[in-house]
């Protein structure tokens, strides 16, 4: 036996027995002694005892590192393929809203009208299905108006509000604002035109967007804005659709404003905002489910006091 | 509100599952494989799979619908892999160490050898973490304990013989 080898009855009084002077095995973990090297310093049964201690605490360092990467991986893919039209939220409201689409192709058939307006109320939602299978999710105190007659060689729609599109490929696809107009051929994106905000989101395929002066081309994940003719900031937005879908308005670097006239066609209630600066910026969102914690979340941050006075009227003062 | 945040199909709460079950899912993988970048494979494609049915999964199930996607798509490959060296003519069991080289590392093992690591006398394991989770050099651990680098490596030498002792029969 070689003077330092590791029996496993010296192995039990490890620190007693061994030669004091000992380093091989931090030589070794180290790489400045060879896996042979240590082979001829140990008995077999400790080198393999070793090998796989020292992968162990490699991998160790591998089953803990961060799993960032695959998420990103996850997320390309379901980007990627998100032509197929995930199922929506079995929430209450749908079936609202089915019935309130029924109703409406109901009431506009009976009527012989070709166009068809819908509008959205308060705190509202509306999904419509339109004929050649798109899809239209409209946010709260939105107008939408299309001509059902043409809608096959015409597809254009006017909208005044907010609304996220699922389009179905086929003839160009066009929504006119007050600030601009979009046009896709087959894509899902969200537009938000109200009264001197507008803004487009791109979800999906390619989305062209023309304003006064400029056109721009989205690819998914860009975005354009402009608010009270400005001019057009771009930005890149994460998320498969948008958030207010699920129940939350998200806001990035907005004025406060808009958050405030947000929360107003919400919840059906007037925020007098004279006492406070209303062109603060706004990140963050706010739920569409319970109005004190919306109130809480947007104004709790920026330290601004809110009282309801009267029912309906919230005013807004600096602490 | 608590009905939205459970759904799966709500981005934000797929990605809180994935962060919370993610890395133990793929220590689980890991113990099936042997291989980090098979298990990578096999958490990524499990959780796409969890979103393609995001509808259709309870929150609550959530965990074992993971685990079982998981295993599933690990025996898948296991199967593929068996048609393509049976193929090959070389019918060798994928967790068998034949190879000489191939050290496979069981669940007990690794736990074993966390629980060693934890309870390594003081001096010992301050040496021992910061060589091998901090990466730093046994120089730069020297300066730092203002001890000399021979009394690292001392320290770092019987680290390793006190984890072989408390690891005892592998």
């Amino acid at each position: 036996m070689k003077p330092n080898c590791l029996n496993s009855r010296n192995l039990m009084n490890t620190e007693h027995l061994n030669n004091e002077k000992d380093t091989f095995l931090a030589e070794w973990l180290e790489g400045k002694l060879s896996d042979t090297a240590l082979k001829s310093l140990v008995s077999e049964a400790d080198f393999n005892a070793f090998l796989k201690i020292r992968k162990g605490i490699e991998t160790f360092e591998v089953l803990d590192s961060s799993t960032d990467a695959s998420f990103e991986k996850i997320q390309e893919n379901i980007t990627q393929k998100s032509t197929k039209v995930r199922k929506l939220n079995p929430n209450s409201w749908l079936i609202g809203v089915a019935a309130s689409i029924v109703l409406f192709f109901g009431l506009f058939s009976i009527l012989g009208d070709d166009m068809i307006t819908i509008e959205t109320n308060y705190g509202e939602h509306k999904t419509i299905a339109l004929l050649d299978g798109s899809e239209v999710i409209l946010n709260s105190k939105s107008t939408l108006t299309y001509n059902e007659d043409d809608w096959e060689s015409n597809r254009t729609l006017n909208l005044d509000g907010e609304a996220y599109f699922k389009v179905k490929k086929g003839s160009t696809f066009t929504v006119e604002t007050q600030n601009g107009n979009v046009n896709v051929l087959g894509t899902q994106f969200n537009v938000n035109s109200v009264s001197d905000l507008f803004e487009v989101i791109c979800f999906e395929g390619k989305v062209s967007v023309q304003t006064k002066n400029e056109d721009y081309l989205l690819l998914p994940t860009n975005s354009v804005r402009r608010i009270n003719g400005n001019t057009i900031e771009k930005w890149e937005t994460s998320g498969a659709n948008p958030t207010w879908i699920h129940g939350e308005s998200s806001f990035k670097s907005v004025p406060l404003k808009y958050v405030i006239s947000a929360l107003e066609s919400q919840y059906q209630i007037t925020i007098h905002d004279k006492d406070i600066d209303q062109k603060q910026i706004y990140t963050g969102s706010f739920t569409h489910k319970d109005l004190n914690i919306a109130l809480k979340t947007v104004f709790k941050s920026l330290q601004i006091r809110y009282i309801e006075k009267e029912k309906g009227n919230i005013y807004l003062s600096t602490k | 509100m608590t009905k939205d945040q459970d759904n799966i199909c709500h981005s934000k709460t797929f990605e809180s599952i994935y962060r919370k079950y993610a890395k133990d899912l793929r220590r689980f993988i890991f113990y099936k494989t042997q291989d980090i970048d098979k298990a990578e494979d096999i958490l990524q494609e499990t959780f796409i799979k969890l979103w393609d049915n995001c509808g259709k999964v309870n929150h609550e199930s959530v965990k074992s619908y993971l685990y079982t996607v998981a295993s599933n798509t690990f025996l898948n490959i296991v199967k593929h892999e068996q048609v393509v060296r049976k193929h090959q003519q070389s019918l060798v069991n994928h967790t068998t160490n034949e190879s000489p080289e191939f050290i496979m590392l069981e669940k007990e093992f690794m736990e074993k050898l966390d629980r060693t690591i934890n309870t390594l006398p003081e001096k010992q394991k301050e040496v021992f973490l910061l060589n091998r989770i901090e990466k730093k050099k046994y120089k730069e651990i020297a300066v730092q304990l203002d001890i000399s680098v021979k009394a690292v490596e001392k320290r770092m030498h019987l680290a390793l013989l006190v984890i072989r002792r408390d690891i005892g029969n592998i």
